[in-house]
């Protein structure tokens, strides 16, 4: 044959495999931004292992839609303020090796968790346990060091079975749990096949880091399912296919701007409270973002047990000017500010609008961005004036003494600004000693209120989470939190005849 | 033949040592911390001191490299910071994607870039010259952060022929073959033209025509033959480069190569992974650079003539 028609030959074979390419599968397909890194929840720290660790594990305590914290697979009683004793319910599974779930798995998870050699990043949020032990196959018992009622909340650790903790087996690669999926095959770096218990419905989770080209699976046909990380611009484009589903839900990731306290300019209130006034949050939510976020005035979005309710910093360019005019700042002689951000595209987008609105009121901001570890790096070293940044997944208000401590500077702590606060202080410290839960909520809503007035950050918003889902699917709910629980009630469709619907999309 | 590859290997294992010394260095010298990657704001100093120690990141940089050179006698890579796994179980995950990936590019560069160049030597100055370089610097100028999405656009979403991306079958290695093989092909193309531009007007060619050899032979078995030698050392730096990783087709397509791992390592600051990488690449430079040493003397036997001297 000529060479030429041997080409040509190779080039239609391709054509002619691709074509006949299976487009249709049995498992349902989720596209992920990132892949997990550890599915040891010893160590995983990272949010898609942690999502993924909630559907192949199971834990003590959850969370209601009020972050109260409700029973997961067991319930409790405080018989003292420093003794609490929890019973496994009948929601306690059975381990993939085939082992019910008991009190000594229970024990044997945090124990392990506490072993200083294990040097597990779970340790500091159990700090508070003093020793604990199984009382009986159901029940263990905690004993603390000190009393603090929201110590339930603490423990949301995945639990292990004791016997292969013992054989030191390699859950990273090899998760064995008892929660609602199983791990079935890790094909290749960046793919993962779950199968849920309940109905044996296989799922493949791909990880697709580029958003564009997640969305353009999703409209292949060759995922059914994503979830956030995308740009609004995306959002947008997605909600005009007709094939597909969007869903949004406020969530409760919370962005903010945070100054550097003991720097001269922005250690200044009024330079902070100009700032704050030059800031249009409502314009870059309804214009940059699409509408998929809701205006943050604190930590803790509305629905949240301990929310504050605060009156909002206004945006009124007028007052900042007057601000800025009154510590001698004017046209001629602009404050000139540096705003550190990560390189990921729609934080410089978000920070150049800022920067844009600083500029209306006479305020020249240096936009900087780095990659992540320089970013956070200098961030943690007090190396900035202004930056932004979002707190992921908060649940309890015992947040503040680690963000707001005067002794919570870093390394110790994530008082990255360097706020110190005698107020504070007394008002955590308090709050940390209330015996109940509602005198701390109140403790708590001071210390918002003080934190409002003295500004070390400026709230932005609380980002909406985000799904689209494919024609071949439905039921896939969202989470406040982003988790991927949704799994457990996604079913494909099927059509009269037994067969899946095909997609619109599909070849 | 032995003594010259006696000498490349030793050329090239100090190479390697001085790459993977200042990799070492260098990476430990980016401001970033893997601790506060791993275990975020909130964990206790003696948490943080503990994690330090269990990853022997507390010890002096010195004592750590002397560690990591002990390691790699025993060609033991160490373990990722984050996943905890052997660096070379990653490394050999990876490996075979970036070896598909990078041969079908360099399969598309030169199954395109031969005949242009040829087309574009041959006729000299006419339209087709002009095309076939035209082509070559649009290859040159489209990143391939623009033409991966496009292709996909075209190829996938439109005509619905390729797999958006993801590695499977052969189907699935077309689209990002093509757009890690356009560029390529430009320079390549640019290369071949030059050089056969420079043969072609050589004695031995006019000779050749004089002699009523068809055009065609004078071409591939005459001039081409001694156009090859710079062509073929393009093609082994581009070799080089390919199976370094093709980081921004790697992130479009999702092909899960080499060049995503060390991108991905060094955000999350995991140094032994960073450091396997590296070496890993500088071993492919070195290995396809001796290859193509010893494809000289296949080419032109001039070059095995002068080493027998």
């Amino acid at each position: 044959m000529p060479r030429g028609d041997l080409l040509t030959a190779l080039l239609l074979s391709c054509l002619l495999i691709s074509g006949c390419q299976e487009q249709e599968t049995e498992a349902i397909r989720m596209g992920l931004a990132n892949a997990p890194l550890n599915l040891d929840p010893r160590f995983a720290t990272d949010a898609t292992s942690e999502r993924l660790n909630r559907l192949l594990y199971q834990r003590l305590v959850e969370f209601d839609p009020n972050s109260m914290p409700r029973p997961g697979i067991a319930s409790w009683e405080a018989i003292t303020p420093i003794h609490y004793r929890f019973t496994l319910n009948n929601h306690a599974g059975i381990f993939g090796h085939g082992e019910k779930l008991n009190a000594r798995d229970v024990v044997t998870t945090y124990r392990q968790v506490l072993e200083p050699a294990l040097a597990s990043p779970k340790q500091a949020s159990l700090e508070l346990i003093a020793s604990m032990e199984e009382v009986d196959e159901q029940r263990i018992d905690f004993h603390l060091k000190r009393a603090d009622p929201l110590f339930p909340a603490y423990l949301t650790l995945d639990i292990l079975p004791a016997e292969l903790i013992e054989q030191d087996h390699d859950f990273a690669r090899e998760p064995v749990g008892s929660g609602a999926f199983d791990l079935i095959a890790w094909p290749q770096a960046g793919e993962l096949h779950l199968q849920r218990r309940s109905d044996g419905q296989v799922f493949h989770l791909v990880t697709v880091n580029n958003p564009t080209v997640r969305v353009l699976k999703l409209l292949r046909n060759e995922i059914d399912l994503l979830q956030n990380d995308l740009s609004p611009e995306l959002i947008g484009y997605l909600r005009s296919q007709p094939v597909l589903s969007v869903e949004q839900q406020p969530g409760s990731n919370y962005t903010y701007i945070g100054f550097n306290l003991q720097d001269r300019l922005t250690g200044e209130l009024g330079i902070r409270q100009a700032i704050a006034h030059a800031i249009d949050r409502q314009a870059i939510i309804h214009w940059v973002m699409q509408g998929a976020a809701r205006q943050a005035e604190s930590l803790f979005p509305p629905e949240h047990w301990a929310a504050d309710q605060l009156t909002a910093y206004e945006y009124n360019p007028e007052k900042a000017r007057e601000l800025l005019a009154g510590l001698g700042y004017s046209n001629s002689n602009p404050l000139r500010l540096t705003y550190k951000t990560s390189s990921d595209p729609f934080r410089i987008r978000l920070a150049t609008v800022i920067q844009s609105q600083l500029k209306a009121v006479g305020i020249e901001v240096d936009l900087r961005s780095y990659d992540w570890g320089t970013f956070f790096g200098d961030i943690k070293q007090g190396n900035f004036q202004l930056y932004s940044l979002s707190w992921v997944g908060i649940r309890t208000p015992d947040i503040y003494r680690d963000i707001f401590a005067s002794d919570s500077l870093p390394p110790s702590g994530a008082n990255r600004g360097r706020y110190a606060s005698k107020t504070v202080d007394q008002l955590l410290n308090r709050a940390e000693r209330a015996d109940n839960l509602s005198v701390q909520a109140d403790l708590y809503h001071q210390v918002a209120a003080e934190l409002h007035r003295d500004l070390p950050y400026i709230p932005l918003w609380y980002e909406d989470q985000l799904s689209a889902q494919g024609s071949r699917i439905n039921g896939y709910k969202l989470r406040s939190d982003g988790n991927y629980d949704g799994l457990a009630q996604v079913k494909l469709k099927r059509a009269l005849d037994g067969h899946h619907v095909q997609s619109a999309t599909a070849n | 033949m032995g003594r010259f590859l006696l000498s490349r290997v030793v050329t090239a294992l100090g190479s390697m040592l001085g790459v993977a010394c200042l990799v070492f260095l260098l990476i430990h010298l980016v401001p970033g911390d893997p601790v506060d990657v791993m275990l975020g704001e909130s964990a206790r100093p003696a948490d943080r001191q503990a994690l330090r120690t269990s990853l022997g990141l507390d010890q002096p940089i010195d004592e750590q490299l002397v560690n990591y050179f002990s390691g790699l006698a025993h060609f033991d890579l160490g373990h990722s910071l984050h996943s905890k796994r052997p660096v070379s179980e990653l490394l050999a995950e990876r490996i075979p994607a970036t070896l598909e990936l990078a041969i079908a590019a360099l399969f598309v560069a030169v199954v395109i870039a031969v005949p242009l160049g040829i087309l574009a030597a041959v006729e000299r100055g006419k339209s087709w010259d002009w095309g076939a370089m035209g082509f070559s610097m649009l290859g040159v100028s489209i990143p391939n952060f623009w033409l991966g999405p496009m292709l996909i656009l075209c190829f996938s979403l439109w005509l619905g022929l390729t797999p958006v991306s993801g590695r499977g079958g052969l189907s699935n290695l077309i689209l990002p073959a093509v757009t890690l093989g356009t560029g390529f092909a430009a320079i390549l193309a640019r290369m071949v033209r030059s050089s056969l531009l420079e043969v072609l007007g050589e004695d031995f060619v006019r000779t050749a025509r004089a002699k009523g050899v068809a055009e065609l032979q004078v071409i591939w078995r005459h001039a081409m033959r001694n156009a090859w030698l710079p062509v073929v050392t393009l093609l082994g730096l581009q070799l080089g480069a390919l199976l370094g990783g093709a980081v921004v087709t790697e992130v479009v397509f999702d092909w899960p190569g080499i060049g995503s791992l060390m991108i991905e390592s060094i955000q999350k600051r995991d140094y032994p992974v960073v450091q396997g990488c590296v070496l890993f690449i500088s071993l492919m430079y070195v290995l396809v650079n001796t290859l193509t040493d010893l494809l000289y003397g296949l080419i032109d036997p001039r070059i095995r003539l002068d080493n027998a001297k």
